[in-house]
């Protein structure tokens, strides 16, 4: 590919996602494509603090299932209207992480990645038992939601639609926040915090805005995943699946937007159809994780694309 | 005398566990002036412009900047003062771009200016940052890696980021952990041209090993040793203290000298 070209592809990523999921989309079934779309955009929340701030959670989960929660709570509460629930499930995500984040963020490395745990456990505790009269307990509750200006969110390629120009959204967003001042902060803390406290700068502040755009864009994936699964169970708050999102970073490559969502979609396919060749597929996860540890150690996409750009390279100079 | 102190120190103490790294010190710093600290290796001079710049609280005592009691504040306030430092260690940010590790400092200074909504979501790299950014790197001398990874620097280039991320916090008071630490012969007689045209415009503290290097640039000379304050006044009758000489030469020295 020239230069040229993949400047152009760069400038229209928007674009290029949104035909790389339609691709999917057509190839796979609509409603597993709607779960890698909602997936990305829950990758998306973490490598805001993993990739950017450098800070690892083993809880996100919680934040995730929040918005799965409030979702399900919402369309049973306050109405049948999916907008409706997913603006409970952001707000919802936002809230828990302004009351959490002021004790989370003061800490780094395992204890910020064990203290999310803890957190978790305790949410995953809430919604099996303690607070199960509210959410079904094990069993879960089902959410249906009502058609909006004629949209009917029962169909799912409503919903894969919808789910689309919602990540769209998050990609625009974490892009501008990436390019901001804003960004350059985060990866400036990422790389040293004290030193960032010496240019003048409150870092407990910043990394609470980080924290809270984090817990709130995961909620909103986890409302998302809500309307397209339309019922909810403690798995989807269960902390033991934080690793899925932790591999998918480490796929497509932490701190890059692009990486994120390959990861995610890689993840996404490995996950769904590895089961139905081989039993023991989490093995072969692995090994896949091993190999990428060694031999891709930034990740997928930033490999892709230094082999693209090098093949460029050599066409303009052939 | 002391209505124009720009940072005082008054009883201060810093102790790790039952080791004093700082002990008792009392220090007042004039506005306008140029203050050198020597002392060996672990005399506690970095330790002291860590209880200054807000790393450490101090165990004991008491930090005054232009009166006020600033001994609670934490280093980013103390910054907002104009109370900046650079490192013993260079401390640069090794993964941005050498440009980018400029723009936190200018748009600091100018934060009034700049709403949380557009710190958020404008572009970090706009031509008005990035001009005042590259202005600063202009200033000591490395505008031409503006663009440059900075991991990529040497270490004299580094120091001179440094001194100019610190520059652009446009700082009342100017603290230099040992700046020439670590340069080569050539980086040590740039690093300190730098130095001599800073402290035209900002009061300065400069911690050195050498004393040679700093004896012309400094109207005042300090001596740490073990954590207390040693010696202080004017650079050449600091140095004829038998005691300054003593521990900074050794007995033989004193001997010889004699
Ligand atoms: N965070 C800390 N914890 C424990 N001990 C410390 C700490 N910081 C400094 N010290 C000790 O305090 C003493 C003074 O250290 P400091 O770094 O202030 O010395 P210095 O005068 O700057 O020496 P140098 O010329 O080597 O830079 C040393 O013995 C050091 O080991
Ligand atoms: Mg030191």
């Amino acid at each position: 590919m020239k230069p040229s070209t993949l400047s152009l592809l760069r400038r229209a990523d928007l674009l290029v996602i949104a035909a790389v999921f339609l691709v999917l989309g057509g190839v796979l079934t609509i409603q597993r494509t709607t779960d890698f779309v909602i997936f990305c955009i829950f990758v998306l929340a973490y490598d805001l603090l993993y990739g950017y701030m450098g800070r690892l959670s083993f809880g996100h989960m919680l934040y995730l299932g929040v918005g799965a929660y409030a979702a399900a709570l919402s369309a049973e509460h306050l109405s049948g209207n999916p907008l409706v629930a997913l603006l409970a499930a952001l707000l919802c995500g936002a809230l828990v992480g302004l009351v959490l984040g002021p004790i989370i963020v003061r800490t780094t490395g395992a204890c910020f990645a064990l203290i999310n745990l803890a957190f978790n456990q305790v949410g995953f505790f809430m919604a099996v038992t303690a607070l199960s009269d509210w959410t079904g307990g094990e069993d879960g509750m089902s959410a249906f939601y009502d058609p909006v200006l004629g949209f009917d969110f029962g169909d799912p390629w409503v919903v894969f639609g919808f789910s689309l120009i919602c990540l769209l959204a998050v990609v625009y967003l974490m892009k501008r926040l990436i390019a901001s001042p804003f960004g350059v902060l985060l990866r400036s803390i990422k790389e040293n915090e004290t030193r960032v406290q010496f240019l003048g700068y409150d870092t407990f502040r910043y990394k609470l805005v980080a924290f809270v755009i984090s817990t709130a864009v995961a909620a909103f994936a986890g409302g998302l995943t809500i309307i397209n699964y339309v019922f909810v169970t403690p798995s989807f708050i269960d902390p033991g699946r934080n690793v899925e999102v932790i591999f998918a970073c480490l796929i497509g490559g932490a701190a890059n937007i692009y990486g994120a969502l390959t990861g995610g979609v890689v993840f996404m396919i490995i996950s769904n159809y590895l089961p139905n060749y081989i039993e023991r597929w989490e093995m072969f996860l692995g090994l896949v994780l091993l190999v990428l540890v060694f031999r891709f150690r930034a990740g997928l996409w930033r490999y892709l694309a230094a082999l693209v750009a090098r093949s460029g390279a050599k066409e303009v100079v052939s | 005398m002391s209505d124009d102190a720009i940072l005082r120190a008054v009883g201060v103490s810093k102790r790790f566990g039952a080791f004093s790294a700082v002990t008792d010190v009392d220090y007042v710093l004039r506005e306008g002036e140029v203050a050198g600290i020597i002392g060996p290796n672990g005399a506690g001079k970095s330790t002291f412009f860590n209880l200054m710049t807000g790393l450490y609280a101090p165990t004991q005592g008491r930090i005054e900047f232009r009166g006020r009691d600033v001994t609670r504040l934490d280093a980013h306030q103390r910054v907002a003062l104009g109370i900046v430092r650079t490192f013993q260690l260079v401390s640069v940010f090794g993964s941005l771009s050498v440009i980018e590790n400029l723009i936190l400092s200018v748009l600091r200074f100018r934060e009034g200016a700049m709403k949380p909504w557009r710190f958020l979501f404008a572009k970090a790299h706009s031509v008005e940052v990035e001009d005042a950014c590259l202005a600063a790197l202009q200033r000591v001398g490395i505008a031409h890696l503006a663009s440059a990874p900075t991991s990529t620097l040497s270490y004299g280039d580094k120091r001179r980021l440094e001194i100019a991320m610190s520059l652009s916090l446009n700082p009342r008071v100017l603290l230099l952990d040992e700046p020439l630490a670590g340069l080569g012969d050539g980086e040590i007689t740039e690093v300190l041209e730098l130095v001599r045209e800073v402290c035209k415009s900002v009061t300065l503290v400069i911690i050195e090993h050498k004393i040679s290097r700093i004896v012309d640039l400094v109207g005042r000379l300090s001596v740490m040793c073990e954590g207390r304050l040693l010696a202080d006044g004017d650079p050449r009758r600091v140095l004829e203290d038998p005691e300054v000489r003593r521990v900074y030469w050794g007995d033989k020295a004193v001997a010889a000298a004699s």
